[in-house]
C-alpha cells in the first residue's frame, strides 16, 4: 500500500491548501446511527470498533427530559495530540488537513489512545468478528481492509476523499446533516452552508475547544428545542390494588 | 438478468476498484478483487422504504452497499438506512438457512436432517395430495409476509393458492396494522401521503408516530424541510421522548390510551371556536346526511320515492326540501345550503319519521363536558391550554398534518380513536392539499399497482381467511358469512417470510400448529418459526431475486435485481412454486411457467393507470414515478378530482368496497346494527383498558411495544452488526416506578402478568412516564432472559364492528395488544 505516504508527499510537493473538514447539523440529525454502520460496512472494523459514533443523551428528569444525538469521529485536529504522542512517528497530518495512521508504522503503543481527548483512537489487543470465519464476504473483503493490532480511527475516508468522493457516512446519511468539503474553498458544499446559515444565526461550534486541539469536525445546533406539556401525572391504573400474581 | 450501470475499472494498484480497497490508513487490498460491477437495485424488506441502492459485487459476493441516491426527485435523495446497509450480514449471516430441512425430531426439538430439493418437495408435495385428496385443498393455508413487498415472488405463492384453492391469511390485519378507523370511515384501510408532501406542513402532529427511527429514510421532509425550510411546528403526542420527540416542538407525555379522548376534546375546542370548515363538510363528508329516528338507519331515496336505497337524502335549507345527493360525484349544485342542523318530519311509508343530520348527532355528542378540555386534561395529562393550543394550531396555522402511529392503531378501541382524529381532521378540511393530510404508515402492504392479472390466474383467488380464526381454532359466533372456515379444519399451514412465533399470539398460535399435519416455512434466516417447522425451505434474501417493488412512502416503481445469485442452496419463491405444482398439479403448471420479466411485463401491462406507459426498460435504468398526482396528497381521486370515496384497494374489483360506505362520502355515522348496539355509531370516547378482566385492570403498569430502527419486525433481531450497538433487550423504566421495586439500571428483571411473562434487563431512563413500560417490539426469545417474548399480551379478539363485512386486508379483524397491563419485578 504506502499510498498513504505517496499521497503524503504528493501533496507536499504541490501544496494546495486544502482543509478537509465534516460539519454535522444537530438539527437534522435523527440519531439513526445510518453513519455508524455505513462506516463499518465502508472500512470493514471489526466487532466493537467503530470510527463513526453516535451518543444517545438523555438530559434532564422527567417530565423535563429531552433527547439528544452527538455524532463523533476523529475530529482531524490542526493541533492534532495524537500526532505529538506517537512514538514511531507513525501518524501524519496530511496537507489537505486528513490525519492518518499509517498502519505499516505503528507499534500499537496506544500512546495516541490516551492523547486524543475524544476518545476517537481504538488500539484493540485482540479482535473479534461478526461472521463465521470461512466465509468469502468477511474473510476475503472485510477483515483485510484493516490492519490487526495498531492504533486504528477515522480517515475521513482519505480513500474516497482522493478520488473526489464524500466519506461513507456523508453519503449514507438520510437526512444530510453530515456535510463535508474545503474550508479554504469558498464554492465548497461545506463553506457555503456555513455562510447560508451564518444568516440565520447559526454559528457553528467544536468539540472541547479548551483542550487547544483545534478540531476540524463542527457542529451546527440546536440539538433540540423541543418543549414538554403534561400535568406531570404517573399513568395509573384504571383499577388501582396492589397486586400479588 | 442483471443491470450493470456503473463499469468499475480493474488493474493497477491505483485505479478503479483497486483504489478503493487500498486504503489509506488502512491496509492495501490483500485479496485482488476479481471484476467488480456495481449493480442499482432496490431491497424490500417491509420497512416501507423501498431504497434504492448501489452494490459492488466481486466473484458473486457484495462487498460494499452504498445509497443510489439517484430518484429523479432530487429532495427524495439519498435513501437508506443501519438496517439496509447493514444486510450483508444477514445474508452471509450464521443463521441464513443453507438448504432445505426436513425434522427428524418432535416439532421444536432442533433435530434435522439435511435434504436436497428434490427429497424436501417431493415430501411436501405427497403431503399436499394426502391433504387436498383427504380434507379438501382448503385445508391448506398460506400465510407470507408482506405480500406488498414482493408483487412477483410472494404473489406466485398466491397464485399457487388460487390454484390449488388453498386458504389464505393476508398479514396485514394479524399483524394488527389494518386500521378500521379508516375503512369504517373512507372505505380504505389506510391513506398515506407520499413523504415528500410532509415537508410542506406548518403544523405536523406526529400522533404515537416514531418516524425518526421507523421511517428513517423519510425523516428528512420533517426535519431538513418541514422544519428548517418551513418553520413547520411539530407536535410529538407519546408517552414516550420518543427519538422523534428530539426534532418536536412540543412532546405531549400522554396517558396510554387516552388518545381518543384528546381528539375528541380537540373537535370539541374546533366546534367551540366555529374553526369549521363547512365547505369541505358538505362535500366529502356525511356529517349532512339524514338519520331516522325511528330505525337508526340513514335516510335514502328509496324511503321518499326518489330512487334507490343506495342513494341518500339531505335537507337542502335553500329550496326547503329534501334533495338526493350525487352518487357520480362529490360536488352539489352550488345554490344548495344542506342542512347541518335541526330536525326534520319526512314521510315514509305514509308514517312520520324524525330524521337529524349527523352533525348534529355528533355535535351533541361532542359539546359535552365529558369532552371539555378542563375535564378531559386529568384523564389524559394534558393540560387544558395545551389542548386548546394543538387544536388552534391545527385549525389555524396550515398546512397542517397528522401521522398516526400504530401505539394509536394496537387496541381494541383503535378504531374509534382513529375515527375521532378523521372527524378532527375533517372538520377543519385538513384534507387534499400538499402538507395536509391524515396517514399511517402501517406497512408496504399497500399495493401501489393491480397486480391480479398475476396473482389471481383468470380472477380465481383462493379461499381468504384471516389468520385470526386459524389461532382461535375455531369461528367466531360473529364470524362473516362471506368467510367459508375450512369444514375440517386447518391440516397445514405455509409460513413465507413471517415469524409469527414472536408476535404476540404465539402461544394459541403453537397450539393451533400442534393440530397441523403439515407445517412448512419458508425464509432466509432460521427463525424461531422455522425452528418449530416440520420442513424449512431455504429461500434468497432479497438480494438475490428479482421483483417489482412499490411502497407507500414514495410514489417511485422499482426493480429489485438478482445482484448476486441465489446464495448457498437457496431459491426463488417462483422456483419453489413451480416445483411444487409440477408435483402436486402437474395439468396446472402451464399457469405458473413464467420468467421474473414475463410477470413484471405481465403486472406493468395490466397494473391499472399508475402504471400506464411505464415499461421493463425503463425501470431497469432506475426509478420510475407512478402516474398518480406530485405531490400526492393522499385519497388524491377524491380530495382533488371529486371521486367518491373509497379509493380502489388493489388488487380488489372497483366496487368491492361500495358495501361498507354507502354513502361515498367519508362516514361518521355507521348505521349497521353492531355499532348501535355497542354504542360506537358515531366516534365515541371509550377508555382502553375497561376491556380486559378485572384482575388484569388491577396490574399497576401499562406496556408499550414500539418499532425500533435496530429491526423491521423481527428481521434483522440476529444481525450481528446490529447486535454490536443494541447488545440485549431492555425494559425502558421511569425510575421512579423502578426504585418502588428495588430495580436498578441494567437488572435482569421479569414482566408478568396473567397470560404469561418473560426476563430482560432493565433500562432506567427518565423519557419514559412513570406507570409505562417500554419494549421494542421483535427481539427473538434466544435473546430474552428466559421466557416468551410477548407472552404477556392479550390473547386473540375479534371485535366484532370488524366483522360487518370481509375484504381481505381491507375490512377484516385488527388486533388489540397494547392494551396489555403487567407487573415488573427483579428476576
Amino acid at each position: 500500500m504506502t499510498s498513504v505516504i505517496a499521497r503524503h508527499q504528493e501533496l507536499d510537493d504541490n501544496p494546495s491548501m486544502a482543509r478537509m473538514s465534516m460539519l454535522i447539523d444537530l438539527t437534522r440529525c435523527i440519531g439513526c446511527d445510518a453513519c455508524t454502520v455505513a462506516c463499518k460496512q465502508e472500512n470493514g472494523t471489526p466487532f466493537d470498533v467503530f470510527f463513526a459514533r453516535v451518543l444517545n443523551v438523555e438530559a434532564g428528569d422527567y417530565p423535563d427530559v429531552m433527547r439528544l444525538y452527538i455524532p463523533v469521529l476523529c475530529n482531524h485536529c490542526e493541533d492534532p495530540p495524537c500526532l505529538k504522542a506517537c512514538p514511531n512517528k507513525a501518524i501524519v497530518k496530511r496537507q489537505d488537513g486528513i490525519v492518518l495512521i499509517d498502519q505499516d508504522r505503528c507499534r500499537g503503543t496506544g500512546a495516541c489512545v490516551s492523547a486524543c481527548p475524544y476518545g476517537n483512537i481504538i488500539l484493540q489487543k485482540s479482535e473479534a468478528w461478526y461472521l463465521n470465519p470461512d466465509e468469502p464476504y468477511e474473510r476475503d473483503f472485510v477483515k483485510p481492509r484493516l490492519a490487526s493490532g495498531v492504533a486504528r480511527k477515522c480517515t475521513y475516508c482519505a480513500h474516497r476523499v482522493d478520488e473526489g468522493l464524500d466519506p461513507a457516512c456523508v453519503v449514507a446519511c438520510p437526512t444530510t446533516a453530515r456535510i463535508f468539503g474545503d474550508l479554504d474553498d469558498s464554492e465548497s458544499r461545506i463553506s457555503r452552508y456555513i455562510v447560508e446559515e451564518g444568516k440565520t444565526g447559526r454559528v457553528p461550534f467544536k468539540l472541547l475547544p479548551e483542550a487547544g486541539t483545534q478540531p476540524s469536525g463542527m457542529y451546527l445546533g440546536p440539538m433540540s428545542e423541543q418543549d414538554v406539556a403534561t400535568l406531570g401525572q404517573a399513568a395509573e391504573p384504571p383499577v388501582a390494588e396492589e397486586v400479588t400474581l | 438478468m442483471i443491470a450493470v450501470i456503473v463499469p468499475a475499472a480493474v488493474g493497477d494498484d491505483n485505479a478503479g476498484m483497486a483504489t478503493r480497497f487500498s486504503v489509506p490508513g488502512r491496509r492495501g487490498s490483500q485479496a485482488a478483487p476479481g471484476e467488480a460491477r456495481v449493480v442499482r437495485t432496490t431491497d424490500s424488506p417491509n420497512c416501507t422504504g423501498a431504497c434504492g441502492w448501489l452494490a459492488t459485487v466481486v466473484d458473486d459476493v457484495i462487498v460494499d452497499l452504498k445509497p443510489a441516491a439517484d430518484y429523479p426527485c432530487e429532495e427524495y435523495n439519498p435513501r437508506g438506512c443501519l438496517r439496509g446497509m447493514s444486510m450483508t450480514h444477514m445474508i452471509y449471516g450464521p443463521d441464513r438457512v443453507k438448504k432445505p430441512l426436513i425434522r427428524v425430531g418432535e416439532r421444536g426439538e432442533g433435530k434435522w436432517k439435511e435434504a436436497t430439493w428434490d427429497e424436501a418437495l417431493d415430501y411436501i408435495a405427497s403431503k399436499m395430495i394426502h391433504i387436498r385428496d383427504t380434507f379438501g385443498p382448503e385445508s391448506m393455508l398460506l400465510f407470507n409476509q408482506v405480500v406488498g413487498t414482493g408483487y412477483v415472488q410472494k404473489g406466485a405463492q398466491v397464485r399457487m393458492a388460487a390454484l390449488l384453492g388453498m386458504s389464505f391469511a393476508t398479514a396485514y390485519d394479524f399483524n394488527g396494522d389494518i386500521s378500521m378507523g379508516f375503512t369504517h370511515t373512507m372505505g380504505i384501510d389506510c391513506v398515506e401521503c407520499e413523504t415528500k408532501s410532509w415537508g410542506h406542513a406548518k403544523t405536523a402532529i406526529l400522533w404515537s408516530s416514531n418516524v425518526f427511527q421507523t421511517r428513517i429514510p423519510d425523516a428528512q421532509f420533517l426535519t431538513r424541510v418541514a422544519k428548517q425550510r418551513n418553520n413547520c411546528k411539530i407536535i410529538v403526542i407519546d408517552p414516550r421522548c420518543s427519538q422523534t420527540a428530539k426534532g418536536a416542538d412540543l412532546w405531549v407525555p400522554i396517558h396510554p390510551g387516552t388518545d381518543g379522548l384528546l381528539a375528541l376534546s380537540m373537535c370539541y375546542v374546533v366546534l367551540e371556536n366555529g374553526w369549521v370548515d363547512w365547505e369541505f363538510l358538505r362535500t366529502f363528508t356525511d356529517l349532512t346526511t339524514l338519520v331516522r329516528e325511528d330505525n337508526g338507519q340513514r335516510l335514502r331515496a328509496s324511503d321518499v320515492g326518489q330512487g334507490t336505497d343506495m342513494e341518500f337524502m339531505v335537507w337542502d335549507e335553500s329550496s326547503d326540501q329534501l334533495v338526493k345527493l350525487p352518487t357520480e360525484t362529490l360536488l352539489q349544485p352550488k345554490e344548495w345550503r344542506p342542512a347541518f342542523r335541526g330536525a326534520r318530519t319526512v314521510i315514509i311509508d305514509g308514517e312520520s319519521v324524525k330524521v337529524r343530520p349527523v352533525f348534529e348527532i355528533i355535535e351533541d355528542h361532542v359539546m359535552r363536558d365529558i369532552y371539555k378540555p378542563e375535564h378531559v386534561a386529568s384523564q389524559t395529562d394534558v393540560p387544558a391550554a395545551t389542548i386548546r393550543e394543538i387544536a388552534q394550531d391545527y385549525a389555524l396555522s396550515r398546512p397542517s398534518s397528522i401521522i398516526i402511529g400504530m401505539g394509536v392503531n394496537h387496541r381494541l378501541h383503535g378504531d374509534l380513536t382513529i375515527r375521532s382524529i378523521l372527524l378532527l381532521s375533517a372538520l377543519v378540511g385538513a384534507h387534499g392539499k400538499p402538507g395536509e393530510s391524515i396517514s399511517i404508515y402501517s406497512g408496504q402492504h399497500h399495493f401501489r399497482l393491480d397486480v391480479s392479472s398475476w396473482w389471481f390466474p383468470n380472477g380465481k383467488r383462493p379461499n381468504g381467511v384471516p389468520m385470526h380464526y386459524f389461532v382461535l381454532g375455531q369461528p367466531t359466533a360473529t364470524i362473516n358469512p362471506k368467510i367459508k372456515f375450512p369444514k375440517n379444519g386447518f391440516k397445514a399451514l405455509f409460513v413465507s417470510h413471517g415469524n409469527p412465533l414472536v408476535t404476540e399470539f404465539s402461544g394459541p398460535l403453537k397450539e393451533a400448529i400442534d393440530q397441523l399435519e403439515l407445517f412448512v416455512t419458508i425464509d432466509f434466516s432460521m427463525s424461531p418459526t422455522c425452528e418449530y417447522s416440520d420442513v424449512v425451505l431455504p429461500a434468497p434474501t432479497f438480494w438475490e431475486k428479482q421483483e417489482l417493488v412499490g411502497t407507500s412512502c414514495h410514489p417511485y416503481l422499482q426493480i429489485q435485481q438478482a445482484v448476486v445469485s441465489p446464495q448457498y442452496d437457496s431459491r426463488t419463491e417462483l422456483w419453489m412454486v413451480q416445483e411444487l405444482m409440477r408435483r402436486v398439479a402437474p395439468e396446472l403448471f402451464p399457469q405458473v411457467d413464467f420468467t421474473e420479466e414475463e410477470i413484471i411485463d405481465l403486472l406493468l401491462a395490466n397494473g391499472g393507470k399508475e402504471t400506464d406507459g411505464i415499461t421493463f426498460d425503463q425501470l431497469v435504468e432506475g426509478p420510475v414515478r407512478l402516474k398518480v398526482h406530485d405531490p400526492e396528497v393522499g385519497c388524491d381521486e377524491q380530495f382533488l378530482e371529486h371521486k367518491p370515496f373509497p379509493p380502489r384497494a388493489y388488487p380488489f374489483p372497483e366496487g368491492a368496497q361500495r358495501e361498507f360506505l354507502k354513502t361515498g362520502r367519508m362516514e361518521f355515522y355507521k348505521e349497521e346494527p353492531i355499532f348501535r348496539e355497542i354504542g360506537e355509531a358515531i366516534p365515541i370516547y371509550k377508555p382502553a383498558f375497561e376491556h380486559l378482566p378485572p384482575e388484569d385492570q388491577r396490574l399497576p403498569l401499562s406496556i408499550v411495544t414500539p418499532h425500533s430502527k435496530w429491526r423491521v419486525h423481527s428481521t434483522h433481531s440476529n444481525n450481528r452488526v446490529l447486535l454490536n450497538l443494541n447488545r440485549k433487550p431492555v425494559v425502558e423504566i421511569n425510575p421512579i416506578d423502578a426504585m418502588k421495586r428495588g430495580i436498578r439500571d441494567g437488572d435482569a428483571v421479569e414482566i408478568f402478568n396473567h397470560n404469561g411473562s418473560y426476563k430482560l434487563w432493565a433500562l432506567l431512563t427518565e423519557t419514559i412516564k412513570p406507570g409505562v413500560l417500554c419494549v421494542d417490539h421483535g427481539w427473538w426469545d434466544r435473546y430474552l432472559g428466559g421466557g416468551k417474548y410477548h407472552s404477556v399480551h392479550t390473547h386473540q379478539k375479534v371485535k366484532p364492528t370488524h366483522e360487518n363485512y370481509y375484504l381481505p386486508a381491507v375490512y377484516a379483524p385488527g388486533q388489540h395488544w397494547k392494551d396489555t397491563r403487567v407487573e415488573i419485578r427483579k428476576a
